[in-house]
């Protein structure tokens, strides 16, 4: 004879501070246990891709800047690479080596966040001061080289609208000479930590067909343990000069694909960044930042579907011209997307705490949900 | 598989004369396939071992007013364990009159569950309905919004439950001009 138990409906947000921007979900708990787990989005919806058919293709660069403001530069890069594949336009190699530069550093903040939140969710508010202070000596060196700290409108089609300062690659290598043993440390803080161990290691489990069927991309999807990157599999800009690892998901780390491989992958993912930075550094070569054309951006009529590998995975522009100043429909498809539609399935069975393992071990950041 | 081979194996199951190859174009050619027959060819492009496509990448609605008035779907289709890609099209027509009667498309839903929510997405931008999805819904805007806004001759209401869309004039700044 079992306790005779409810059923209650629980509503989670829309402000809830595990939420990662604003998100709601619906749940059908029986005391600590979800029945069922519906997302509800929508809340940060401004338009995007209508806003996208309206202006001419430079105008919406700043646009992609709130397409994910933890990783602008990736945002940007992907928007770039698109346009200038659509309309043929050549970037200079030191512009290419600035643009890699930019997006990996962005990847390690916004892993940096990523992790720092996961560590909040769990009840841990020290590691989160930690990575903002982090954080901050990028997002410094960012603001020397274009201005802004957050939203940066730095990439151009043909380059990057600023060279680098001088100097700019002596205090980028300090900066890494002082981040890599820090990594150690988080390590030493929360990655070897017991509590934080026990509490994700085994929870929320996505095995390799769910992660392919609804669509997984970046880390996430590393984690369930298949092998592909963009940056390494369909290389752009020059990530196929550069060397660097791909971190997967093993059973050396717990369980394949379940909330603790999912945070160590980004640890991992963050040393690879160190890696390819201190190749740029090394590798930078001299010449323009921007092939800068005189004449009128054309986009001749024709559709192009272009994927980058953003820190949230893969982010594809669907960009269909019909020859005119602006796009005739531009698609973003963002890897936040599909890691909401999984969390409907996921969350059933799942704990109420473990929910919020799992939002936070899948990096969601509402406004790439909803555009 | 290149391109081409898989068009092949593609024209072999769905017959020789119906899908039309779009490459004539820059960038990703692409395949009009008759809605008919799309979930036919989406069941196979999943099955088939030699092309396994088991992950779908992006599915968009898009609409091209003009002539004729037409929406279509777009599926990316990309295959992890073959690395690589293919590009699908079906076409819709928009007749002026009870334009939801006709569109209508199959579900890709129970083939590709990534589908679920991208084709609710495109349900809640273009109106396009697909048939066979078990949570049909809008996504993103709230259920009582009037009109799909990605659609090319959307009006946006001047009002959402007595809240204004628009922001009054202050004087010198001319506001949605």
């Amino acid at each position: 004879m079992g306790l005779a138990t409810e059923t209650m409906v629980l509503n989670m947000g829309p402000h809830h501070p595990s939420t990662h921007g604003v998100l709601r979900f619906i749940l059908r708990t029986d005391g600590e246990l979800i029945h069922m787990c519906r997302p509800d989005i929508g809340y940060l919806h401004r338009g995007l891709e209508k806003i996208a058919e309206q202006l001419p293709y430079a105008q919406f660069m700043p646009y992609t800047d709130r397409l994910d403001y933890l990783a602008a530069m990736n945002c940007n890069l992907g928007y770039a690479i698109t346009v200038e594949r659509a309309a043929g336009i050549e970037v200079p190699l030191r512009a290419e080596y600035i643009r890699v530069l930019v997006a990996e550093l962005n990847r390690i903040i916004s892993h940096l966040i990523s992790v720092g939140t996961f560590a909040m969710d769990m009840g841990a508010v020290t590691p989160f001061t930690h990575s903002i202070r982090e954080r901050e000596w990028v997002n410094d060196l960012f603001e020397e080289l274009c201005g802004a700290r957050l939203t940066y409108n730095y990439i151009r089609f043909g380059g990057v609208a600023f060279d680098l300062p001088e100097g700019f690659l002596d205090r980028l290598s300090r900066f890494l000479d002082y981040f890599e043993p820090r990594l150690e440390q988080y390590n030493r803080f929360i990655s070897r930590n017991k509590i934080f161990k026990e509490r994700l290691v085994g929870v929320a489990v996505i095995s390799r067909q769910q992660a392919l069927d609804y669509a997984l991309v970046g880390p996430n999807l590393r984690a369930s343990g298949i092998d592909w990157d963009l940056r390494r599999d369909e290389p752009y800009s020059v990530y196929g000069d550069l060397d660097f690892d791909v971190p997967l998901g093993n059973p050396e780390f717990g369980v394949v694909g379940d909330c603790y491989t999912r945070y160590w992958i980004r640890i991992l993912e963050m040393e690879q960044s160190v890696r390819i930075l201190r190749q740029c550094i090394v590798k930078m070569p001299e010449g323009s930042h921007w092939n800068r054309s005189k004449k009128k951006l054309k986009v001749p009529p024709g559709e192009i579907y272009v994927r980058t590998e953003a820190p949230r995975g893969e982010l594809g522009f669907y960009l269909i011209s019909q020859g005119g100043p602006w796009p005739h429909r531009l698609k973003l498809r963002t890897g936040s997307f599909s890691a909401m539609s999984i969390i409907e399935e996921l969350g059933s069975g799942l704990m109420v705490a473990d929910l919020v393992a799992l939002i936070a071990s899948l990096d969601v950041v509402a406004p790439e949900v909803d555009r | 598989m290149e391109t081409e081979s898989i068009l092949e194996r593609i024209r072999r199951i769905i017959g020789d004369t119906d899908p039309v190859w779009v490459d004539d174009q820059p960038g990703d050619p692409y395949l009009v396939v008759p809605k008919e027959k799309l979930r036919r060819l989406a069941i196979y492009l999943k099955g088939d071992p030699h092309l396994a496509f088991d992950t779908l990448m992006c599915l968009s609605g898009v609409h091209n007013m003009g002539e004729p008035d037409e929406m279509e779907v777009v599926y990316h289709l990309h295959s992890m364990r073959h690395r690589h890609r293919f590009v699908l099209k079906v076409k819709l027509d928009r007749p002026p009159f009870f334009p939801h009667f006709y569109l209508r498309v199959d579900s890709v839903s129970s083939i590709w569950p990534a589908a679920a929510w991208m084709e609710r997405e495109a349900y809640d931008m273009f109106g396009i309905h697909f048939v066979g999805h078990n949570d049909f819904r809008r996504l993103l805007l709230p259920p009582d919004w009037e009109g799909h806004p990605l659609q090319k001759d959307y009006r946006e209401p001047e009002a959402y439950r007595e809240i204004s869309t628009t922001r009054e004039e202050v004087e010198g700044i001319v506001v949605g001009s």
